[in-house]
């Protein structure tokens, strides 16, 4: 840009409207993208900040004066807002945890070749288009004595004592939206792993066959090396997506029972939309963006670490 | 160092069969070629003898113990891949420790095959550096350092010098003879390259679509080819090859070329009169005479000088045929010249392509 300046500088002599027009113009040019940058992501940013320090509840018209940090204080003090803390901490490590270890066997189940292989790759990615709210719905179902099959599968293995729904049991709702959230979150692993392993060049396993390494060996020394950058940045960015995504427990417990699996993403949707108080719930959303940014920062500086040793 | 044997081996992919029962018998410390052109079935037959492929029928010994069901890791030999197949998240040591370190070895034997290794190659100064801070020829050195610190039974190479510049290459063939002079150890090394095959081997074998065509030293095939495919193959620029007609005369070969020219051959052979036959000369065997009448003229297409020598491509009735010279005066040759084969250096061919039996 000063460059740009420098060599646009306006010749002597001319009108005090020219050397305006010309000093403006790099900055005209750049002026759309960053309208719509401004507009469309940083003023509702901002916007949405803002309500987390002034009093903004829907249904008291009155309503909307700075408040300082009192929505701080408040939450503070807010036991709910602890325990879904710690639901999003179960919430998050379980999804996460499941959808990649099932994800990383899948994919090494996938990158050995078979008859059919293509067709069975293309059925396995097939829960990644299915929409959240109808993977919300038809878990639900199924977890329902009435209509599912799954209570009663549970009953006959003698894993429950009788055929009740799961997710209106307070110990066990959670698990409800954890399946959900597996089922539907697998194939995002599944094909991120599958393409890093297929980059694997297939003549280091073969060296290490001859070299002696057994199928553990060759795993933990070759292809976990090469899948570790992959993994690092699939699981961070799965961590911040899952402790955000709430939709599956709005659709399939709404933070019931007894708000055992409220976590902070759905608790805020609560506050927002359920009581109404927008300034609270951004006071609440703050805080978790403060949260998520940290774990973030952490992650990728752990990455760069990671690479500046290899 | 063992011996290798390999006897009525024969490999199917499905229903595509790409070796048609090879034997071959590899004698201790002996350095062979598996030369032949791409999809001969020279890599496979070396995956196989590594363990990296099922043997499909028959036997592969390997110091006079069956190795067909062992895996690779059991039968102490070591493979240097085209493509180095270096460990890319270990240093140069950690590479060529790799399989010690998997035995369990001790920790001062360890260092010292390595370091042995190293200095065997000139890699001490590189032992901490990763492979992609390598250039090729060095990636080359680690990989064959990574074969050298097991001292296996045999070594296997997989065209590994097919991934360097023409320079290198023939650096890197020179230190590979060198080095298989220092240890002694049995290798089979599969190459497309006849220039690495003639230089390098003890005994090359010649492959083409799955059958082993002939089996001998370099000299032995460049001056006696079995049949035309090895004729053909073995020698740059390659053979020529006219079509003629066997006639016997006064106790003597000779060939009748469809232009009527006749040219006498060095000794009588069992064919009938009259049948086809191929003559074989290479382009350095032939000599250029001043025009005569009833000479083989030919037109002159093309002429490639290379430094060392010139090429001159010919048209011989109509068809290609090349010669190579030392003689700086062929640059002026043209637009006609006259060749004659010198007996000694005719290669006489069946119909069916073998090597005709005097």
């Amino acid at each position: 840009m000063a460059i740009a300046t420098a060599s646009l500088s306006p010749p002597p002599g001319r009108s005090l409207f020219d050397r305006m027009a010309r000093r403006a113009e790099p900055y005209l040019y750049a002026a759309p993208a960053l309208i719509l940058i401004v507009t469309i992501m940083l003023v509702p940013l901002a916007l949405g900040l803002s309500y987390a320090f002034r009093d903004v509840q829907l249904l008291k018209p009155f309503s909307g004066g700075f408040v300082g940090l009192d929505h701080f204080r408040t939450l503070y003090g807010d036991d709910n807002f602890y325990r879904a803390l710690r639901n999003t901490l179960w919430w998050t490590g379980a999804s996460v945890f499941l959808q990649f270890a099932f994800g990383l066997i899948l994919a090494l189940l996938l990158d050995k070749p078979f008859a059919g292989r293509a067709l069975v790759q293309a059925l396995v990615f097939l829960p990644w288009a299915v929409p959240t709210f109808l993977t919300g719905l038809n878990w639900a179902w199924l977890f329902n004595p009435v209509i599912g099959p799954l209570p009663h599968w549970f009953y006959a293995l003698g894993l429950m004592s009788e055929p009740a729904n799961i997710l209106s049991d307070p110990r066990l709702a959670m698990w409800g939206p954890i399946a959900a959230n597996v089922w539907w979150g697998i194939p995002f692993f599944a094909i991120t792993m599958l393409a890093a392993l297929q980059a694997i060049p297939r003549d280091l396993y073969e060296a290490a066959a001859i070299d002696g390494a057994g199928a553990v060996r060759r795993f933990t020394s070759i292809t976990l090396p090469f899948l570790a950058p992959t993994i690092a940045i699939t699981v961070l960015l799965r961590t911040v997506w899952i402790s955000n995504f709430a939709d599956l427990i709005i659709v399939m417990t709404n933070g019931g029972p007894a708000d055992r699996t409220q976590i902070v993403a759905s608790y805020i949707f609560t506050q927002a939309f359920k009581a109404l108080d927008f300034g609270y719930a951004s006071a609440i959303a703050l805080v978790l963006l403060v949260l998520l940014l940290a774990y973030s920062m952490l992650i990728i500086i752990l990455r760069q670490m990671m690479m500046d040793r290899g | 160092m063992a011996s290798i044997d390999i006897s009525n081996v024969r490999k199917d992919f499905g229903i595509v069969q790409v070796l048609h029962g090879v034997d071959l018998a590899i004698g201790d410390g002996e350095f062979v070629v598996l030369v032949g052109p791409s999809g001969c079935g020279k890599s496979t037959l070396l995956r196989m003898i590594a363990g990296l492929e099922e043997v499909t029928a028959g036997e592969i010994r390997i110091d006079g113990a069956r190795v067909n069901e062992r895996a690779p890791k059991d039968r102490d030999i070591a493979m240097v891949f085209q493509s180095y197949a270096l460990y890319p998240h270990m240093n140069v040591a950690q590479n060529m420790s790799y399989s010690l370190r998997l035995r369990k070895a001790a920790k001062d034997k360890i260092e010292a095959a390595v370091s042995n290794a190293a200095g065997k190659l000139g890699l001490q100064p590189l032992l901490e550096r990763r492979p992609k801070a390598l250039s090729g020829g060095q990636r080359q050195r680690v990989a064959m350092g990574r074969a050298i610190v097991r001292q296996p039974k045999a070594f296997l190479f997989d065209e590994p010098l097919s991934n360097l510049d023409a320079r290198l290459r023939e650096q890197m063939r020179a230190e590979i003879k060198k080095l298989h002079k220092d240890l002694g150890a049995t290798s089979i090394y599969v190459t497309h390259d006849q220039i690495e095959a003639m230089t390098l081997a003890d005994r090359i074998v010649a492959m083409h679509a799955g059958v082993v065509q002939q089996v001998g030293s370099p000299l032995e095939l460049y001056d006696r080819p079995a049949n035309l495919f090895v004729a053909g193959f073995i020698g740059s620029p390659a053979m020529n090859f006219l079509s003629a007609r066997y006639e016997a005369r006064d106790g003597k070969g000779a060939a009748r070329l469809s232009d009527g020219t006749l040219i006498e051959l060095p000794a009588t052979y069992l064919i009938e009169e009259g049948a086809p036959i191929t003559l074989g000369i290479r382009p350095e065997h032939v000599a250029m005479v001043p025009a005569t009448p009833g000479g083989l003229q030919a037109t002159v297409d093309l002429i490639e000088p290379t430094g060392f020598g010139i090429i001159l491509h010919l048209g011989l009735h109509g068809l290609p045929f090349n010669v190579f010279t030392l003689d700086r005066e062929a640059l002026m040759a043209g637009p006609t010249v006259t060749v004659s084969f010198p007996q000694q250096h005719l290669h006489v061919f069946d119909h069916q392509g073998n090597r005709a039996t005097q």
